[in-house]
């Protein structure tokens, strides 16, 4: 393997140039026509077009992107995460125009991309699965029929739309009393939302965590599971903070679920980097819930407890090396690591996106502090794409001290010009629940729900005076520049407009 | 030179002289000495005598100039920039002594009145418009959700009041900084 193309943009794309550095690899970027001047075209040591900003015209084209490694003489690419990273039609384009997909195999992406089929897989590898319907349940199924199959399901349940997402089709029915009312509910909602009524029964999980285990397949038939990582803090669904290892998994969970995880993976002749994603519940039981078959975004808290470059070892799979690491060295976490997503975003304005210049940036430095951006002083973050600019991660020999030195850091990193979401990290650990690991998949929510009114960051008189000193000094010691006045002065006549538009 | 100061909905006044190498800083009445040594245009190193008190407290303060229209800020002010210290974003205004007039020094009254336009924070789609004209609304109640950047963004009210206009449809496309709705 002499030359890889990155079939991604970002954060992700950059991690995968360094890995390629790291491994001596010739690195090829595409890019759209706004990331022109972003970090991985900067840093690659090529980069091709593949089109306008919208993904649809750019990283979502198959065929400019197979095109762009063929001009490059790539014999390999990376999807990275997100856009085709999960696409079975990419990876099979990319076999058939003679280039190696470091990922799973096409036909692995479509069996575990189908909820009923990886359902199955599960099953078949004898691990347990959230109980429910196998198949939808029929339209014509009078009232009686459901009841009794949700007998055997069991309260509380959840209704779901087969073509589901994004919370919509769904309803939880608490009792057989609510069943035929939310039935009705779920299918018309499912209905008119993906022009498919079909919906299915399954049990509801009370206070679930969501914790998931990393895997590495090779070629050879070797699969080996990693220590798990907790990703129970998200956002509308969204994972905003992930740790590695969770506190809710004893060393004997910790077997049985990688056990598990592995044995799911071994079923479908799993190959490359994978995740199972798996629920838990306050008595411990875990449930599978999805696979994901790509690099996930919180790979980096795996690697800084285990000490394995994820997407080295995601490469030289792909080439056709054996996995020699020590299945044992990988369940035992040699620190603790937490990742936070640094987004665009506003925080005190309802998580808005805060896209445009970044007009001064200080990222974070110093003893465990890791910080995987794709962002830069004077840099742009387009509107265009997820609003990810970076992912701040830090490790130490406790979780109190992976969460002392994110204090630090998060403290020490300015995102200047735009709003970025790290006052919202900086107040979440805080919480004495979260500093406690007392949390499920609701946290976030219920947190936020509890805070409807005043800032998520509270500035204190003290620093409101520190601010106003600050800013006074500013205007009052700005050099004057090209002879004109001060910036100062043109101040002085927005204030007049200002106050005329009061 | 004397400043005055915007931060939340409190103004401080903010006199500076230059003293030698130092500046003496009357803050509210005290005077603070200040040691401040430019870093670059944007980044300005301060070791201050806080009140005449011995410890030479060291603030390194960070400025952004604030380009996204919008509410801003908190209580939904708007700055003219940010200050980054001590690991906090504040946003402040900052105004030739007099310039706020009467209004604001007497705290919220300033951000309470006249109407409260809601604006779209950036191109995108309007996807819900979830109140009608005439609705009385609460603060922090969403009035309109907007689709950007892949996700779907709910604006909501800074303050009570009542809807006055709604100047976009559900489906339409708006740019960054369009009316959307108008609360008074």
């Amino acid at each position: 393997m002499k030359k890889i193309l990155i079939a991604n943009r970002g954060e992700i794309a950059v991690r995968v140039i360094r890995a390629c550095r790291d491994m001596g690899i010739a690195t090829a970027a595409v890019y759209s026509e706004c990331d022109r001047a972003a970090l991985h075209v900067r840093l690659a040591g090529e980069a091709w077009p593949v089109g306008p900003s919208a993904p649809r015209e750019s990283y979502l084209r198959i065929d400019a992107i197979i095109d762009a490694a063929r001009k490059a003489g790539a014999d390999a690419v990376h999807p990275g995460y997100g856009f085709l990273a999960e696409n079975e039609d990419f990876a099979a384009a990319c076999r058939d125009a003679g280039l190696i997909f470091i990922g799973p195999s096409p036909e692995a992406i479509t069996l575990m991309g189908s909820k009923t089929a990886a359902r199955q897989a599960a099953i078949k590898a004898g691990v347990p699965v959230v109980p429910g319907t196998e198949e939808p349940l029929s339209e014509q199924a009078s009232d009686a029929e459901v009841q009794t199959v949700a007998e055997r399901v069991g309260y509380p349940l959840m209704l779901k739309a087969v073509a589901g997402g994004g919370g919509k089709g769904m309803r939880m029915v608490a009792s057989a009393s609510e069943l035929a009312g939310a039935l009705r509910a779920a299918r018309s909602e499912a209905q008119s939302a993906f022009g498919d009524g079909a919906v299915y029964l399954e049990r509801r999980i009370m206070s679930p965590r969501h914790i998931e285990v990393q895997l590495l397949g090779d070629h050879h038939g070797t699969v080996v599971p990693f220590v798990e990582r907790e990703c129970s803090i998200q956002r509308r669904h969204q994972k905003v903070v992930e740790e590695s290892p969770s506190l809710a998994v004893s060393p004997e969970l910790r077997r049985r679920m990688t056990s598990a995880a592995a044995a799911v993976a071994r079923t479908v002749g799993y190959t490359n980097a994978g995740t199972i994603e798996f629920l838990v519940d306050e008595a411990g039981a875990f449930y599978f819930l999805e696979m994901n078959t790509r690099l996930q975004v919180e790979h980096p808290i795996t690697e800084m407890v285990t000490g394995v470059d994820l997407v080295q070892w995601q490469i030289r799979i792909a080439r056709g090396e054996r996995l020699d690491l020590d299945p044992e060295a990988l369940l035992i976490p040699r620190a603790h690591a937490i990742e936070c997503r640094i987004y665009a975003e506003d925080p005190e304005n309802g998580f808005l996106p805060s896209p445009g210049l970044i007009q001064g940036l200080r990222a974070p430095q110093g003893p465990g502090v890791r910080d995987d951006s794709g962002a830069y002083e004077g840099g742009e973050v387009p509107i265009f794409y997820d609003p990810m600019i970076s992912k701040l991660i830090t490790w130490g020999d406790t979780r109190d001290h992976a969460i002392q030195r994110m204090r630090r850091a998060l403290a020490e990193y300015q995102v200047r010009g735009i709003r970025t979401t790290i006052p919202f990290f900086q107040w979440l650990l805080e919480d004495a629940d979260f500093k406690a690991a007392r949390f499920d998949t609701g946290f976030i929510d219920r947190k936020m729900g509890e805070k409807q009114r005043g800032p998520l960051q509270a500035i204190d008189a003290a620093h409101a005076d520190l601010a106003a000193i600050a800013a006074a000094v500013h205007l009052f010691t700005k050099p004057v520049t090209n002879g004109a006045a001060a910036p100062a002065a043109s101040r002085w006549r927005d204030a007049g407009r200002t106050e005329a538009l009061r | 030179m004397i400043f005055e100061v915007a931060i939340g909905d409190r103004v401080r006044t903010v006199g500076i002289v230059r003293k030698g190498g130092l500046l003496h800083v009357d803050l509210d009445g005290r005077t603070h000495v200040v040691d401040a040594r430019r870093i670059n245009d944007a980044i300005v190193s301060m070791l201050i005598q806080l009140d005449g008190a011995a410890p030479s407290r060291s603030v390194d303060a960070a400025f952004a100039t604030q380009q996204a229209p919008g509410q801003r800020g908190p209580g939904g002010g708007g700055g003219d920039f940010d200050v980054h210290l001590d690991g906090l974003t504040i946003p402040v205004q900052i105004r030739p002594a007099g310039s706020f007039g009467r209004q604001k020094k007497e705290g919220a009254t300033a951000q309470a009145a006249g109407p409260q336009r809601v604006l779209a924070p950036m191109p995108g789609k309007v996807v819900r418009v979830l109140v009608k004209p005439g609705d009385e609304v609460k603060a922090r109640q969403g009035l309109v959700v907007v689709e950007a950047m892949k996700m779907e963004n709910e604006l909501r009210a800074a303050r009570d009041g009542r809807v006055r206009d709604i100047a976009v449809a559900e489906g339409q496309s708006v740019d960054a900084g369009a009316v959307l709705i108008v609360v008074e």
